[in-house]
């Protein structure tokens, strides 16, 4: 590019690398016994070499530690070795006082490495391969060295001098706190990070150059008047002449200094680490932004990116993650900046993930910026736009023969489409797919969808992207889970199709993600698991756990893995998990809408157990929602806000909104229950509120909204408004093909029907409800519209009733294995109505045939708080009492049916702690 | 005057001649015991260079493997410290005011930098220097009107380079036309009226000032890339190559030389080369605009966009305010068949510079695009276009022509007059004008205005072609039509 840049593998000699290179040779220094001089045994040997081998690798941070954090690790991973090891590095750090001995020190270094003919080397003999890890790093160093010109060993020379000053000064401080835990220096550091950006930046920067400034010596300084320096605020460094014989004497009077020192910031002398390793950093910390998402801190790491690009002008990657770090805080304009800088400097073409063309094709790789920036505006909310970005990307792609970019962005499409509701495409999606959807423009929304889902999915396939193959086949259970498979051209021999969805077709899709669990290391790059795990492996060393080993290995001292002793990551790359869990999480979903709730339940628990740490925040707020939502359904409001509660804590920080809306969900359905009516459409109304948000009109927190709109109007018997509701509500259904949401609405205007007394009105809706159901094989939904079946019939007249009871009957097993508290009430009440209203029935014959139900129902209502159910229950429970001459048994049913009758009239009277402030959290 | 002894002194003036020479810690060291104001502010001002001079040096010698590393000032902090306490005690002169305020604007401190500078100069209006920093430090005109300046002439001159900076250049160009009626015989003021002008597009003017300047100051390489410019946009080869000669043998080093160069190659065609001389300007000065906008420009030549990419974005980066190069990203990005990414860019630079018509113009045509086609909104750009003094009209055109496709005669026949009208008074012709000509005439006849359309129905006539039958056939239907009689012979009556 324009930009002059060196080759991205350049590596600079510095301070840190010197005194790696001091520890490689006492590592593998060239002797003749198996455990060189200092080590006592063989794995006090090893662990020091696995602890250099982590230090080269490990991509935690973007600076190089400094010596005493290097002297404080040193201290963990020495054991009884540890003043040596540490004396010695600082001695050898120390005594390279001239330019000649740097080139004496790295002459030597050359020693330790074994020629490249080393076959013949006697047993025993420590000889570092110089094509092992650390010897590659060794020759890397060597020639960095041998590179420099006579200025760069000259600061070299002052570099190292810094550093030294700089540990020493901690040092000291060290010896007295030498109790303390070793992890005190990171806490401080991270109290700094919350603070004012440029304040800290500023400081930084001031103090950096106030110590440059006391360490060179210039006389004039001397001779200011010792008031002047006095006067000015804000000076730590105080001009002593007793400071001017450091430089000279630096060896023998630099624990002297060390006083001087003392308040200088720990920032100092700042290095990069290698461009390897920056670039892992980086790589990790774009994973965190996206698995916290808001919760990420902004501040700190815009801080740390901001140091990085003045260190580093020429790493675009920062511009990147400055954009991901504004996406998901929401900065339209920010990320818009760095999206589109970031591409304009790096065309594409950087990180080391990517792979240079084989062919002259070296133009760049616009296309995948095309792609991010459709993704962006999807994330804001603008699905539109985002649409017609994607469509010039597929173009492009197209254009320029990148297949991979093409499958990514056909799944980005893909995704688009399903997520946001569409009613027509048309003008959108244009020209460029008329090569794939040549069979007509007259393809709805949903056509269009399955047709680029399945061209995504095999263009997948035969570039083998196993990540994207994986998140396909989600895409396409998800897709095959809420709409029915009919041929695209509707002329021709008409084969005989079902129009069913099929379960066994979404089970397929799902399992053929697990596939990729096996397969994922064909691609990801493995570099990155390896930088992750020495990362890993170095911060688990400033655990306490890490000098609970080392006293282990002082006690016993026997050969041991210290890889055993520490919480091992995981190697399988965190995408792969996230795709993995979220195939378990599409399964709870379709098990919740087959109505099968144990099954539901269980791929939920599995998910938060399995995949809790590789989920994205907002994937695990999700199955917290799933497993509230059905323990308010199966054990009632008391648990499921108590667990709500605990779910609040975890995701404090979090925008809590799928919480919120769980929360918003139980309060408006308690309520209904209890007969607040007031506060249900309260609460309704703020849902309402959530659904016409900025961000994109979310179609299907906007159906729950007015779902739950029409069931409050319902409560409040204002039977036409409510019908109303929900007629324009299955009207909107309609239009954007929403088709397991009509199945629900139908069922409401059915039940809005019945209430209101015209139960022959309320028969069509009912039916066509079942017919969704059956088409959709929502079983669950189905027991329950035909329940409302059976309550329509039961109420045209007592003549229905032995029709009602065999409707009843045969949902049966389906509503007592699967349905919830209230559902399960509903059907023994309609059971025990069938059983009263049958004229052929005789109560006195058969009581428990009609009161068993009824106190079940009474009990199982008990949870819910549902008055009205439970009124209705006790007062058959009276009629039947009634009948049979059991006088005190009706007195008491009656009494409990006037206190419901009353609480649900008089709902204010009933005091509810719970209710009041968590309504006010909201 | 009240100095003390020292200014006298050979002390003095054996560190004036050590800073003259360049040696500047030489010359702080003889200073360190003076206390005079002139000796403190030399003193001062020597460490400060010498502390730059080692700060550029570390530049090179610390780059790191990803671009420059953080080389400082190292005198800085010392600096600081000492101005502090000097301004502290009221013992500063406004040339360490001066100072005092370079060193806090590099140590980013800006609030207090312009108040010290202000300081500086309403005591001494006479150090331009002092002008220049205040006026890097004033990037918007909220910042400008907050200042306290008392008045001066000197504050003319600050005010019109400001304005100038600021894109108001009308405002710039009539204090500076004020300013050269005091200073009659300035060559500064002179120069930059001719600067002032070329922003304002007028470019014959520009080309009569810079030669009237050569002829006074024969060996200026200051403001000749502008000229060079100009000379570019207006094609003149030998004069560029006669432009870029002078320089190169007044001073070769200079990034304006290595600009004219690059600006004559690149008129030659020569592109490669070009390029090479605005990367030898760039090395002589990083932060140089339009070096890397021309250089982005070469790129696109040579057909090599993700490098005029980059070169563009870099311009952008060192000022955000640059539309030249908004509006190359957004070319390279269209020439790439990306409209709707290059939008973006269109957007940008048209938010900057919402006067040029050319890049409404650039825009309206993106939205054209086959991809796009987003013919509303390419209306609306036109109209911007054709709203902005389009000296190419091009947008009248496609305005009548968008109209027409978009199935709206009035509109259309409203452009094609203007556009009609517009070249008239220009005295051009072309295929544009039998086509304006043309629709005219067949849209009066369909709306039954027949003589307007006889009008131009009878110009069409004038030129050859397949258009002068139909212009006939037209006349014959009308004449039919009024008159209800059989037709007559109009080639008889013609000419």
């Amino acid at each position: 590019m324009a930009g002059v840049v060196k080759a991205p593998g350049a590596f600079a000699i510095t301070p840190h690398k010197v005194s790696v290179c001091i520890l490689v040779n006492i590592y593998a220094s060239p002797s003749q016994i198996s455990v060189p001089f200092p080590f006592s045994s063989v794995s006090q040997h090893n662990r020091l070499g696995l602890y250099l081998l982590a230090l080269t690798k490990s991509c935690d941070d973007i600076l190089e530690p400094k010596l005493d954090q290097l002297i404080n690790q040193l201290r963990e991973i020495g054991g009884l070795l540890d003043h040596w090891l540490t004396d010695h590095v600082t001695s050898r750090l120390s005594s390279l006082s001239s330019p000649d001995d740097l080139f004496n020190f790295f002459n030597e270094l050359r020693e330790t490495l074994g020629g490249p003919d080393s076959g013949v080397m006697e047993d025993d003999q420590v000889i570092l391969d110089p094509n092992s890890n650390l010897g590659m790093f060794l020759r890397r160093c060597i020639l960095a060295f041998n590179l420099l010109t006579f200025e760069g060993i000259c600061h070299l020379l002052t570099n190292i001098g810094i550093y030294c000053k700089e540990a020493i000064s901690s040092c000291s401080s060290y010896e007295l706190r030498r109790v303390d835990d070793s992890g005190n220096d990171f806490e401080s550091l991270s109290e700094d990070e919350n603070m004012d950006l440029n304040l800290v930046f500023k400081k930084i920067n001031e103090e950096m150059e106030a110590r440059k400034r006391a360490t060179e010596q210039v006389s004039f300084h001397l001779h200011l008047p010792k008031e002047l320096s006095t006067l000015v605020e804000d000076i730590e460094v105080s001009a002593d002449p007793k400071s001017e014989h450091n430089d000279k004497g630096r060896e023998s009077s630099s624990y002297a200094s060390g006083e001087l020192l003392r308040d200088v910031d720990p920032n100092g002398g700042v290095f990069l680490l290698t461009n390897w390793q920056i670039q892992g950093y980086l790589m990790e910390q774009a994973d965190a932004i996206e698995k916290h998402g808001s919760s990420f801190t902004l501040n700190a790491f815009e801080l740390t990116l901001r140091q990085l690009q003045k260190l580093a002008p020429e790493l675009h990657r920062v511009h990147f993650l400055r954009y991901l770090n504004n996406l998901y805080h929401d900065d339209y304009f920010s990320a818009l900046e760095n999206l589109h800088r970031y591409f304009d400097y790096s065309a594409g073409t950087e990180g080391f993930d990517f792979v240079p063309p084989a062919g002259c094709n070296s133009f760049g790789r616009y296309e995948i910026a095309l792609l991010c920036l459709g993704m962006m505006h999807f994330h804001f909310g603008h699905p539109k736009k985002a649409l017609e970005v994607l469509t010039e990307a597929v173009r492009v792609s197209q254009q320029h023969s990148n297949d991979t970019c093409l499958a990514y962005t056909l799944a980005a499409m893909c995704n688009l489409l399903s997520e946001i509701g569409f009613s027509t495409t048309s003008g959108i999606l244009g020209s460029p797919f008329s090569p794939m959807i040549s069979v007509g423009t007259s393809l709805s929304v949903q056509q269009q969808l399955f047709v680029l889902l399945k061209g995504s999915l095999k263009r997948a396939e035969s570039l083998k992207l196993k990540q994207l193959v994986a998140a396909n086949h989600l895409a396409m259970a998800k897709f095959d889970l809420t709409h029915v498979q009919r041929p695209l051209l509707s002329f021709g021999p008409k084969t005989s199709m079902k129009l069913r969805t099929c379960p066994i077709i979404v089970c397929k899709e799902l399992r053929s993600g697990y596939h990729l669990i096996s397969e994922f290391c064909c691609e990801g790059s493995t570099m990155t698991a390896d930088g992750a795990f020495s990362t890993a492996w170095l911060k688990n060393l400033q655990k306490p756990m890490g000098s609970l080993v080392l006293s282990q290995d002082n006690g016993s001292r026997n050969n041991y893995n210290p890889f055993l002793f520490f919480t091992q990551p995981s190697s399988i790359p965190g995408s792969v998990m996230q795709l993995v869990g979220s195939s378990y999480l599409h399964r709870a979903t379709a098990w919740e809408i087959y109505g099968s709730a144990p099954l539901a339940r269980a791929n939920a628990l599995v998910y938060a157990t399995c995949f809790a740490d590789a989920s994205s925040s907002s994937d695990a707020a999700l199955v917290h929602v799933k497993l509230i939502q059905h323990l308010a359904v199966f054990k009632g409001y008391k648990e499921a806000f108590a667990a709500l509660k605990t779910a609040e804590e975890k995701f404090l920080c979090v925008s809590k909104s799928r919480i919120l809306i769980m929360k918003l969900q139980l309060l408006h359905e308690r309520a209904l229950h209890r007969g607040h009516l007031k506060l249900a459409q309260q609460v309704c109304d703020e849902l309402g509120v959530l659904a016409s948000s900025v961000t994109a009109v979310d179609m299907e927190l906007k159906t729950e909204a007015s779902l739950r709109h029409a069931r409050t109007l319902l409560a409040a018997k204002q039977f036409s408004q409510a019908a109303a509701v929900a007629h324009s509500l299955f009207c909107m259904c309609y239009k954007f093909n929403l088709q397991v949401e009509s199945a629900t609405v139908l069922l409401l205007l059915a039940e809005i029907h019945m209430k209101s007394g015209n139960a022959v009105v309320g028969l069509p809706y009912a039916l066509a409800s079942l017919s969704y159901c059956q088409t959709f094989n929502l079983d669950l939904l189905r027991a329950s519209a035909t329940l409302t079946l059976a309550e329509l019939w039961l109420s045209l007249g007592s003549n229905h009733a032995k029709t009602a009871l065999t409707l009843l009957h045969g949902a049966f097993p389906m509503i007592l294995g699967h349905g919830g508290l209230e559902l399960c009430a509903r059907a023994y009440i309609t059971e025990a109505k069938c059983y009263l209203s049958d004229p052929s029935f005789s109560v006195s014959k058969n009581p428990e045939l009609v009161l068993d139900p009824l106190r079940q129902a009474a009990d199982e209502l008990q949870a819910l708080e549902h008055h009205e159910l439970m009124a209705e229950a006790f007062y058959l429970m009276a009629i039947v009492f009634d009948k049979l001459g059991q006088p005190e048994q009706r007195e008491e049913a009656a009494c409990s049916f006037k206190n419901h009758v009353m609480s649900l009239d008089h709902p204010h009277d009933v005091e509810d702690p719970i209710q009041s402030d968590t309504l006010l959290n909201a | 005057m009240e100095e003390d002894e020292a200014i006298h002194g050979d002390f003095y003036l054996l560190a004036k001649s050590y800073f003259d020479c360049r040696e500047y810690r030489r010359a702080a060291h003889v200073l360190r015991d003076q206390t005079g104001k002139k000796s403190v502010f030399l003193r001062c001002y020597a460490l400060y260079l010498a502390g730059e001079k080692r700060k550029e040096e570390e530049m090179i010698e610390l780059e790191g493997p990803l671009g420059k590393s953080d080389a400082v000032n190292r005198e800085l902090v010392s600096l600081e410290r000492e101005l502090a306490t000097l301004c502290k005690n009221n013992t500063i002169d406004p040339f360490g005011l001066y100072l005092y305020g370079l060193v806090l604007k590099e140590k980013g401190n800006e609030n207090l930098a312009r108040k010290v500078l202000v300081e500086s100069v309403n005591s001494y209006p006479w150090n331009w220097s002092a002008w220049s920093e205040l006026q890097s430090l004033c990037t918007t005109v909220d910042i400008l009107n907050g200042l306290n300046l008392s008045n001066h002439w000197m504050k003319e001159f600050f005010l019109a380079s400001i304005y100038q900076e600021l894109r108001m250049h009308n405002e710039s160009l009539s204090k500076y036309e004020n300013l050269q009626g005091m200073f009659t015989f300035s060559n500064y003021i002179q120069a930059q009226i001719a600067k002032a002008r070329y922003s304002l597009r007028e470019f014959e003017q520009v080309e009569v000032i810079f030669e009237d300047l050569l002829r006074n100051d024969p060996y200026r390489v200051e403001d000749m890339d502008t000229y060079s410019n100009v000379l570019y946009t207006k094609e003149c080869f030998s004069a560029l190559s006669y432009l870029a000669h002078r320089v190169i043998m007044t001073d070769k080093y200079r990034p304006e030389s290595c600009c004219i160069i690059g600006n004559y190659y690149s008129l030659k065609g020569q592109h490669e080369k070009s390029v090479v001389y605005f990367r030898r300007a760039l090395k002589l000065n990083k932060n140089y605009l339009s070096a890397w906008t021309l250089m982005g420009h070469e790129y696109v030549e040579m057909k090599n966009t993700p490098a005029a990419v980059d070169a563009y974005r870099r311009a952008v980066d060192i000022n955000p305010r640059d539309y030249r190069a908004w509006y190359g990203l957004g070319q390279a990005y269209e020439m790439m068949g990306m409209p709707h990414y290059a939008l973006h860019y269109f957007r940008k630079s048209v938010f900057f510079q919402p006067i040029d018509s050319r890049l409404w113009i650039a825009m309206a045509q993106c939205y054209e695009s086959e991809q796009l086609h987003m013919l509303e909104e390419a209306i609306k750009c036109y109209k911007r276009a054709a709203n902005c003094n389009d000296t190419e009209a091009i947008a009248l055109h496609r305005l009548a022509m968008l109209h027409r496709e978009l199935d709206q005669p009035e509109e259309a026949a409203f452009y094609y007059k203007k556009d009609l009208e517009r070249m008239e008074a220009e005295e051009r012709e072309g295929p544009n004008l039998v086509e304006a000509l043309m629709f005219l005439a067949t849209h009066y006849k369909t709306q039954k205005k027949f003589e307007e359309a006889e009008v131009y129905c009878t110009r069409l006539l004038d030129y050859t072609g397949p258009e002068r039958e139909t212009a006939k056939s037209l006349l014959r239907g009308m004449r039919i039509a009024q008159s209800g009689f059989p037709s007559m012979d109009v080639e008889h009556f013609h000419p």
